[in-house]
């Protein structure tokens, strides 16, 4: 007996036990039990074991219940109960039933622990799965996305992604991720992303990507890296949204305004040569006509009569060297030939053949790197032209000239430089000048400033650019940016 | 009217300098004319005979499109050369520029009394000189 006594109080300290009738009315109940159900002893005995209930459960488990207990088996489950207050317990409970000698039931007792907490944290674990379910269903929805492991193979590939990509779910599982690689952003770009992502940090950015049938798309992406216990990334989520459209117009809107701007700044300049080349004879004319009406004396009226002629001539000369770079500008469709730099300049050097002779002038040329330049004949032998005769013109008078011609080859592009050892320009004042009409920069009675600005005009005709460097004293070389048309 | 006034002309328009020489001779105001052809040339000069006031001009007639050194670039030359020269200068820059960036960047140099757009009337000439 002493022992059941002892069985009774380990289980009385351990446990929540409760006894009832056949009838489920409350027989016993110990201090566990008093203490989870918040009922006092007293409250409690004598009650139907239905005053526990939550409502959590339905017919079919409680219905379950009695009939296990009923036919004399144990039954064990989980059940969420009420207490006196309304809060809620869950309980592990195995219920054991006892019968009397003739095989009616004669008492349940119900051996409970606490398992509250328990429930709470995997009900907060349902909660938070089913939450993350829905965060997952609304994000590939809304985005493409992608999962890449640490070496950028793709693991995950939602709709949206195989939509955007053109490729279908098998042809970018298990593939490298710069299978959409658009080759548009540089090195560092990529690097940038990579030292990012593989540091443990969230990268963003805009990215340009290649689509199956090689159309191009862009994409706002960020990629976020899951890190394991090291934290170290094994994975990166990628998730991306089209701004295709958004990066087409801002294209647009960039191009457009160059284009503008640079009609502008031609308008303005446009402007300044009517307003300086053009105003300055008439101005001239204006005085001398005044000085002859006014003047008395004979002789004055004929001499200045004698200065007319020249600025006229002279107006005649501007007017014609505006209308030539008035006609280069409006040939907005001007066809671009694909020349051999060299053949030009063998056919240009023809015509300085007296002067290199005669300054013993060293011209030397090498388009191995580019043999190939995209731009109108005409306006290639006109810039070469001009070039070689200006390097001839304004030579070192302590040197004999040395002319190098070359290209180079810039992928996208062809770099045309023409250097010269004479003069110079010192850039520091001149610079702005240096292309405009009716500029010159040395005492030479044959400067006129038109070639250089005949040069640009051409240059920017076909898109290219135009610009130089030099050391006064030292030499100047002149550098030619020829587009090379898109493939 | 005192003779003893000298002017300087700083213009690569020889039309211009023959007629304003000539006009200028005529009313016997002025005792001496140099000309130069181009800012750098008439800054050279300026230095080389700065505290000099016998032969330094009174009035200058500026032009600004000129090679080598324009007005603009012969304007920032004098601004930094002016507190060393020792004589007050008077400049007119005197452009066939109607534009108006350029009058209104006249404005804004110190050393600059006048715009005067060409052409310029004898009596404009005149009045310029005996303003003096």
């Amino acid at each position: 007996m002493k022992d059941l006594a002892d069985f009774k109080y380990v289980l009385d300290e351990s446990t929540i036990v409760v006894i009832t009738d056949p009838k489920g009315i409350i027989t016993y109940a110990n201090d566990n039990f008093c203490q989870i159900s918040k009922y006092s002893r007293e409250e409690i005995i004598g009650q139907d074991h239905c005053k526990l209930n939550s409502g959590h459960h339905d017919k079919v488990y409680i219905q379950n219940l009695w009939e296990t207990i009923m036919a004399g088996k144990i039954w064990r489950g989980q059940m969420k109960n009420k207490a006196k207050d309304g809060s809620y317990y869950w309980i592990d409970m195995t219920i054991i039933p006892f019968f009397n000698d003739d095989g009616t039931p004669r008492e349940y007792v119900a051996i409970r622990t606490d398992i509250t907490r328990i429930k709470e944290s995997e009900e907060a674990l349902t909660q938070s799965l089913k939450e993350v379910s829905n965060y997952k269903f609304a994000l590939d929805a809304s985005s493409i996305v992608a999962i890449a492991d640490r070496k950028g193979i793709i693991k995950y590939a939602n709709d949206n992604f195989c939509k955007i990509s053109k490729y279908r779910r098998e042809e970018l599982l298990g593939k490298d991720h710069r299978l959409i690689r658009s080759g548009y952003h540089p090195k560092t770009f990529i690097k940038n992303l990579w030292d990012t992502i593989t540091a443990g940090r969230i990268w963003k950015g805009e990215m340009k990507n290649k689509a199956k049938d090689g159309t191009y798309y862009w994409v706002d992406t960020t990629i976020v890296p899951f890190l394991d216990e090291d934290g170290m990334p094994f994975q990166y989520l990628a998730i991306r949204s089209d701004i295709t459209d958004r990066k087409k117009s801002e294209e647009e809107l960039i191009k457009y305004s160059k284009a503008l701007a640079d009609k502008n700044t031609q308008l303005v300049d446009f402007c300044n040569i009517v307003s300086h080349n053009l105003r300055a004879p008439l101005v001239n004319i204006s005085m001398l006509v005044d000085y002859i009406e006014q003047s008395e004396v004979l002789e004055d009226k004929v001499e200045a009569l004698g200065k007319v002629k020249p600025v006229v001539n002279h107006l005649m000369e501007i007017f014609n060297e505006l209308v030539e770079s008035l006609q280069v500008k409006q040939d907005t469709t001007v066809k671009l030939d694909k020349v051999r730099p060299q053949a030009s300049l063998d056919k240009v050097l023809i015509g300085f053949e007296s002067q290199i002779g005669q300054y013993g002038a060293v011209i030397t040329s090498d388009f191995n790197s580019a043999p190939f330049i995209y731009c109108p004949q005409k306006y290639l032998e006109s810039i070469f032209t001009n070039l070689v005769s200006n390097a001839l013109k304004y030579k070192s008078p302590n040197r004999n000239p040395q002319i190098t011609i070359k290209t180079k080859d810039l992928g996208n592009a062809v770099l045309l430089s023409v250097k010269d050892n004479g003069l110079g320009i010192n850039l520091n004042v001149h610079q702005k000048n240096l292309f405009k009409i009716r500029k010159t920069f040395h005492k030479h009675p044959d400067a006129k400033g038109f070639g250089l600005f005949m040069t640009k005009t051409q240059v920017e005709a076909i898109d290219g650019k135009i610009w130089a460097e030099s050391i006064p004293d030292e030499g100047s070389t002149f550098f030619i940016e020829f587009k090379k048309p898109p493939r | 009217m005192n003779k003893t006034k000298k002017l300087t002309i700083i213009d690569d328009d020889e039309t211009f300098i023959y007629l304003t020489q000539k006009t200028i001779e005529q009313t016997n105001l002025v005792k001496l004319i140099k000309i130069f052809g181009n800012g750098l040339d008439a800054i050279e000069f300026l230095t080389e005979n700065k505290g000099k006031e016998d032969v330094l001009p009174e009035i200058i007639l500026l032009d600004l499109s000129m090679p080598i050194m324009d007005g603009w670039q012969f304007l920032d030359a004098f601004t930094n050369l002016n507190p060393k020269i020792g004589k007050k200068i008077t400049i007119y820059i005197c452009s066939s520029s109607i534009s108006p960036d350029d009058i209104e960047k006249a404005k804004t140099i110190s050393a600059v009394t006048d715009y005067i757009i060409k052409p310029i009337t004898k009596d404009k000439l005149i009045e310029m000189i005996a303003r003096l």
